[in-house]
């Protein structure tokens, strides 16, 4: 199939999807497996069938044309998955969700990326990464996740909210649940909330050297781990972690169909939106195609479209690159595009180099988790545990 | 000068393709490449700080660390010193340790801890030495924080 200027947008045809997902089924299968073939069949099933639900996903990308819908599935599994493998690890090294004072004194709590606008300042200051994490080596360790962040900020910049973030898949899910919002109308002001977070985070990290989003305000704490409630303190931390966990990840984005933590308060989504300037990719707007419809304006679940990007032809600078507003253009007028080029110009080529690099991201980053999540369903249902 | 854009727009997404194989074959190397340019450590508020002595009483060790009194820019007029006991199966039922962490020959404080109770009395001998600020069973041994006033 080739793109029509006219319609919303199409896939590739069967013989160009099917050579695309040969390439993709080769380099996944080199690396999630890493080179070697678990002997064990549970590790077995479990690594043949992420490989097989990557390709299938990536297919329907190519063949359909449609973005959105199909990396929702995979974003969703992926943070679905981590859920289910983080606390069953959790359990089978420490016997709960909890975090003892000793795990944080040995340094020993695994770091994510949500805590790197925090440790900048300190590290920049102090040459000291404010978290009681391991450096290099054990369970995802600080180094690695700085290397995975700087490696996909250049690569795709808040595309990492939408094509990389374990978390984002949760409130991209629950958004996903009514077919049309309760709350429609929201104050676009909103969007500059995550920015407020994120200065706030940042000057007291400073200020008390300690990472102060983790300790008060972070809601996936409530799917990870925290503390265990010894004293007031720890239960105040834990009525706020699982009310902003139940608040923005879950009720909101079902009234809204809106990203509601992911677009309104997250402080790494703030930051990262700045690093949009600094990759090859962004979605642009054909204002000759675009009917001023304003479906995109609606349908763009971190509010990164209004009327005045339908007049520049781009998005705001918080567009995380899900591909919904491409998806649901009636006249095909949005699309991804690189920096440099015209517009439209060779659409699918864009979203094809854009996918590459974006699904490819999502693919590796997700693979042992998926794998993992997909073993502990297998041994629960083997042998009733998932430890 | 639209067609030197429009190549280096292409050459700059593929190198996104690039940088994603990178990222993840080249994490281990890049991690560690990371730590080594950078020099940081994680935060002494947490990993105690270095240690500068270690005193063997033969089934268990005694760490000491230095005392911490880091903030963002330059010191706090309050902080800490941190001792492990280590490796919790050799370690007694009583533990007493006097500590010189001035380094001026004289102890300054001394620290009780019973290692089945946890229990810790501090016995201050230097003004600088104000009180316990935590104890902490670890996997591996026992943690114990003093506060500090800076002389």
């Amino acid at each position: 199939m080739k793109t029509d200027p006219h319609k919303a947008p199409q896939g590739e045809s069967i013989g160009t999807t099917i050579v695309l997902t040969m390439v993709m089924a080769v380099t996944t299968v080199v690396m999630f497996s890493q080179g070697k073939m678990p002997q064990d069949p549970k590790e077995l099933i479990a690594l043949a069938l992420t490989i097989l639900f990557a390709n299938t996903i990536f297919f329907l990308l190519i063949y359909t044309g449609r973005t959105d819908r199909y990396r929702a599935i995979y974003f969703s599994t992926f943070a679905v998955a981590l859920v289910i493998s983080f606390i069953s690890h959790m359990f089978e090294v420490r016997g709960s969700m909890s975090l003892s004072e000793a795990k944080v004194f040995q340094c020993e709590v695994p770091f994510c990326h949500l805590v790197i606008p925090m440790t900048l300042v300190p590290v920049a200051l102090t040459k000291t990464i404010i978290f009681p994490g391991s450096l290099i080596g054990g369970y995802a360790s600080i180094a690695s996740m700085f290397v995975i962040w700087i490696g996909a900020t250049l690569a795709f910049g808040r595309g990492f909210c939408s094509w990389g973030c374990f978390y984002g898949g949760l409130d991209d899910g629950f958004s996903r649940v009514l077919k049309r919002p309760v709350i429609k109308n929201i104050n676009p002001k909103w969007i500059y909330l995550p920015f407020a977070v994120l200065l706030f985070v940042v000057l007291t990290a400073a200020a008390y050297l300690s990472p102060v989003y983790c300790s008060w305000l972070c809601p996936f704490k409530a799917v990870t781990e925290f503390k265990a409630v010894t004293s007031t303190t720890v239960l105040i931390q834990t009525i706020i972690f699982v009310s902003l966990f139940i608040g923005l990840v879950i009720v909101l984005p079902i009234l809204t169909k809106k990203r509601t933590q992911c677009a309104f308060f997250c402080p790494f989504g703030a930051m990262q939106s700045v690093t949009n300037k600094i990759n090859a990719f962004d979605v642009r707007i054909d204002k000759e195609k675009c009917l001023k419809c304003k479906r995109c304006i609606q349908v763009c679940p971190t509010l990164s479209m209004n009327e005045e990007s339908l007049e520049q032809g781009r998005t705001r600078i918080t567009c995380m690159k899900c591909g919904k507003c491409i998806d649901n253009c009636p006249k095909g007028a949005i699309g991804y595009h690189i920096k440099g080029t015209d517009i439209p110009g060779k659409r699918n080529v864009y979203r094809l180099l854009f996918l590459f690099s974006a699904f490819l991201f999502l693919a590796i980053f997700s693979s042992h988790i998926i794998e993992d999540g997909i073993m502990r369903i297998l041994k629960l249902i083997t042998t009733g545990s998932m430890i | 000068m639209a067609k030197i854009r429009s190549i280096i727009g292409y050459m700059w997404a593929i190198a996104a393709i690039i940088m994603v194989f990178a990222t993840f074959l080249g994490s281990n190397f890049f991690s560690r490449a990371l730590v080594a340019a950078s020099g940081v450590k994680i935060s002494p508020r947490y990993s105690g700080g270095e240690v500068v002595r270690s005193v063997d009483h033969g089934a268990y060790r005694t760490l000491v660390h230095r005392p911490v009194f880091d903030a963002l820019i330059g010191e706090k007029s309050e902080g800490f010193i941190q001792l492990n006991w280590e490796p919790l199966a050799g370690l007694p039922g009583v533990i007493e340790e006097s500590v010189d962490y001035s380094g001026d020959g004289k102890a300054d404080f001394s620290v009780r801890l019973d290692t089945k109770t946890g229990e810790t009395s501090l016995t201050p001998i230097d003004p600088l030495v104000l009180s316990i600020e935590m104890v902490v069973k670890l996997d591996n041994g026992w943690m114990v924080r003093v506060r500090l006033k800076k002389g």
